[in-house]
């Protein structure tokens, strides 16, 4: 599995060097980034077991946060910093605080108020026209660090792989199996003695933080930023790629993120052809719920519980082979 | 004076539709334990399916009549289809219904477009009446009336018949209900049908209320009915509706006086509910 | 035949846990069959299988020759098995009235009938008709979840530790409520107070780690004084 991986980031590594398609490099762009984002999806929903409606919200404060400072201020790369710093400040709070607000209560309340705050931040963006230039959103100048394509590219895939393994580490390290043994059993990881609401507002917090940091990085590739960003569509896309990629994988939210942006990316060319493939959401709205009722482990569970049975079944023959 | 009471109708008007709304989720969520998210989608196809035959037939019977049993099937479908093969699981429960409200709201666009759609009172509400100096707008009226009136009439049932007995029984022991010899299934598929079809009659008296109906209208407005839901304690049908008028009438005074901050205002509302009294303000629970 | 209900090595497993490994007994009509055990021995378990409560992994639950084991609870509560739980399961925000309608299958005669008899019989359930079923005492709580299960034409009555948590006075009380009950109808009863257990039980059987390890007349239990100390604990 990991050489496969390697295999993978070495060739998308190379691939500006051999091939040249602005096309696909901003998609791949937007895959890497919008992979950050359904991880950080992946760490709530798959490793802890909550479900929050309002991811949108924290992929927001960060493009607004970029948005805001690069305009407000001069693009250069301090003042880049300085609202990533701002970024993970305000995502950190805010996730902190809707933890702490639901999630000692049953699952339904982080669902639910994370969707109304989401709709508030919205709201929000619309209505402090000053600040955010209301629903058109407007375009900003980024550091000239990041005006190169490439460059950019090259930053997003190698933030993604570092989000990747910097996950991998955390929901591998006792923290993240206590978070593991909540998902299984909550109660049964309370009576242990473990403080379930700390860790719990911990991945609330990471994950919020992560979220942040993509939209960020989605606000620099697109250089502009509008209310869009805030929208349910953003949190259904979070929940799409992890939950078709498979939940508790991380790259499960990658390989869904490569395949609902490519997917959306040919259907919208599609909808020039056929009026019906401007609604392609509705495709992965029946396949989201087809996959949560007969595959909940997604497509990278699904296969690999068949791998798993499979070499099960062939340790088993070998045993027989030995035995005969 | 007359400010007061025309924002207070307005208020009351809005909190009746949110209250048809939270009415089917908070009875579904004390019986059955499901917290439907894609209810504000079943509350948008009432809007669409009933002002659809509103404007095919003419009459505005014809579409309420049209948008409710258009809830009905839904809420049918929704039950037997979608939610009951996952009971029990709230991860996925939750998740499924988050994918129908998509399905649901693209459905929508499919059928009729993308873009909004007009919508007017039928003539016989249109206008006002004066009393005195006091105006009063007939359709706000009108949704008022029903509002009160279906309220009752669930009252009614609840209390008075034996299926109402059922579910009352239902949310504070489904076991021993079971043990009773009763069919508990059939009364989930009841209760869901019911409160998808509350959920479209609100769809339908909205449309003409604010003019002109649109996809994400149901989003909207769910959202508006989780507050309630919170508000008024999951599960409580009571306090319900007390919410419901709570959050309509904060909603219509503060879209007047500090109209930015109406949504943060009954989001604020919920936060302090969420902090203090978790179980709801109205009443312990069930 | 008489018999009129037969666990035949029943399992039954709850999550993880094997909860019972091998329960068999036969009911007799019109007897009343005293399940006895140390706690969580699978007495209460056993009653939950019957009911479908719990779900049987293995073996056969025949009520009047057929097999009920893979029914749902409410078709098993209809063939005429009336259950009153170890918690009694009183509707705590219905009143009493409202308590026994939801109890009734179909008004008619019969149950009507049974009404009038069973309140006859707990007149404190008529004194407190209207009150909230969560504002009575252990014991009239105790009244109305036996009255529950009574009111419909049920050939079995499955009760649940009766006398758990009451005064010595309404555990009388009690009893001779299901003395009177026993010429209509036939009765299992998990019961831990051995005095009430003897007094009322026809037959016993004891449940020890899940599995059935015993069964008699409860004369027969009464004069062995070997048994009572291996499995109930009392000399």
């Amino acid at each position: 599995m990991t050489a496969v991986i390697l295999i993978v980031a070495a060739f998308l590594v190379l691939l500006p060097f051999v091939y040249e398609s602005r096309n696909l490099f901003i998609l791949l762009t937007q895959i890497f980034v919008f992979s950050i984002f359904a991880m950080s999806y992946d760490l709530l929903l798959g490793f802890t077991g909550i479900v929050s409606f309002g991811h949108a919200m924290f992929f927001g404060i960060g493009a607004y946060s970029i948005g805001i400072f690069m305009k407000r201020f001069e693009p250069t790369l301090g003042y880049f910093l300085l609202a990533v710093l701002m970024t993970i400040a305000l995502t950190a709070i805010v996730s902190f605080v809707v933890g702490l607000l639901t999630l000692r209560l049953k699952s339904h309340f982080y669902a639910m108020l994370t969707l109304s705050l989401s709709g508030l931040f919205l709201v929000l963006a619309e209505k402090w026209r000053s600040m955010t230039y209301g629903n058109d959103g407007f375009t900003f100048r980024v550091p000239e660090q990041f005006i190169d394509r490439t460059h950019f590219y090259w930053l997003c895939l190698f933030l993604m792989v570092a989000v990747f393994l910097l996950l991998k580490r955390f929901t591998n390290s006792p923290l993240g199996r206590v978070m593991q043994a909540i998902r299984e059993n909550e109660q049964r990881t309370e009576s242990l003695g473990y403080h379930v609401l700390h860790y719990k507002i911990t991945a609330s917090v990471v994950s919020g933080v992560l979220a942040g940091i993509a939209g960020v990085l989605y606000a620099v590739s697109l250089r502009f930023v509008n209310t869009s960003v805030f929208t349910m569509d953003i949190t259904l896309d979070a929940l799409l790629m992890t939950i078709i990629g498979g939940v508790g994988t991380l790259v499960g939210a990658i390989i869904g993120a490569g395949i609902i942006e490519f997917a959306h990316d040919w259907l919208t060319a599609l909808a020039k052809e056929h009026a019906i493939f401007e609604r392609w959401i509705i495709f992965f709205g029946i396949i989201y719920i087809l996959v949560v009722m007969f595959f909940p482990k997604g497509i990278v569970g699904t296969l690999s519980s068949l791998s798993w049975k499979k070499k099960k079944q062939h340790a088993v023959k070998k045993e027989e082979k030995m035995a005969g | 004076m007359d400010l007061i009471i025309n924002l207070t109708i307005n208020g009351l008007a809005t909190g009746m539709l949110i209250f048809l709304l939270a009415a089917g989720l908070t009875l579904i969520f004390g019986l059955m334990d499901v917290l439907n998210f894609a209810h504000g989608g079943l509350f948008a196809w009432g809007a669409y399916s009933g002002l659809w035959i509103y404007s095919q037939t003419g009459s505005f019977l014809a579409g309420i009549i049209g948008a409710i049993l258009t809830g009905f099937i839904l809420g049918i479908i929704t039950e037997r289809w979608i939610i009951k093969p996952v009971y029990g699981n709230h991860v996925q429960q939750i998740l499924i219904t988050l994918g129908l409200m998509l399905v649901l709201s693209e459905m929508l666009k499919v059928i009729w477009g993308p873009n909004q759609i007009m919508a007017s009172p039928p003539d016989y509400l249109k206008g006002s009446w004066e009393l005195g100096s006091i105006i009063i707008i007939k359709y706000r009226a009108f949704i008022i009336l029903v509002g009160l009136f279906i309220f009752a009439a669930v009252q009614f049932v609840l209390k008075r018949t034996k299926i109402g007995l059922v579910v009352r029984a239902g949310v504070m022991n489904k076991e021993m209900v079971q043990s009773l010899g009763i069919n508990i299934q059939k009364v989930f598929m009841f209760v869901f049908m019911m409160g998808a079809g509350m959920a479209a009659l609100g769809g339908v008296l909205l449309g003409p209320y604010s003019g002109v109906i649109h996809a994400g209208m149901g989003m909207e407005f769910a959202i508006l009915a989780f507050i309630v839901v919170v508000i008024g304690g999951m599960g409580n049908f009571k306090g319900s509706v007390l919410a419901a008028i709570l959050v309509g009438l904060s909603g219509s005074f503060m879209a007047y006086y500090v109209p930015d901050l109406s949504l943060a205002v009954n989001m604020l509302l919920m936060a302090i509910v969420l902090i203090i009294r978790p179980q709801g303000l109205f009443g312990a629970k069930g | 035949m008489n018999k009129l209900l037969t666990l035949d090595q029943v399992e039954t497993h709850i999550g993880q846990y094997h909860i019972l490994q091998g329960v068999s007994f036969e009911v007799k009509k019109g007897e009343v069959t005293v399940l006895l055990g140390r706690n969580g021995a699978g007495k209460t378990t056993t009653l939950r299988t019957i009911m479908g409560l719990n779900q049987a992994t293995k073996g056969t639950i025949s009520f009047k020759g057929e097999a009920i084991q893979t029914l749902p609870t409410y078709t098993i509560a209809k063939r005429g098995i009336g259950y009153v739980p170890e918690d009694q399961g009183i509707f705590a925000g219905l009143t009493v009235e409202e308590n026994m309608r939801v109890a009734i299958q179909t008004e008619n005669e019969e149950t009507a009938k049974r009404m009038e008899w069973i309140l006859n019989l707990f007149p404190d359930l008529k004194k407190f008709w209207k009150k909230p079923g969560g504002l009575l005492s252990g014991g009239q709580k105790q009244m109305l979840a036996i009255a529950r299960a009574y009111v419909n034409e049920n050939e079995l009555l499955l009760i649940d530790e009766p006398s758990k948590g009451l005064a010595p006075i309404v555990v009388e009380k009690v009893m001779e409520s299901i003395i009177q009950m026993k010429d209509q109808t036939t009765i299992v009863l998990v019961e831990q107070n051995f005095m009430m257990a003897s007094y009322i039980g026809d037959c016993f059987y004891i449940i020890d780690d899940g599995r059935t390890v015993s069964h008699g007349s409860m004369k027969q239990l009464k004069e062995d004084e070997e048994m009572k100390r291996k499995y109930l604990g009392i000399a």
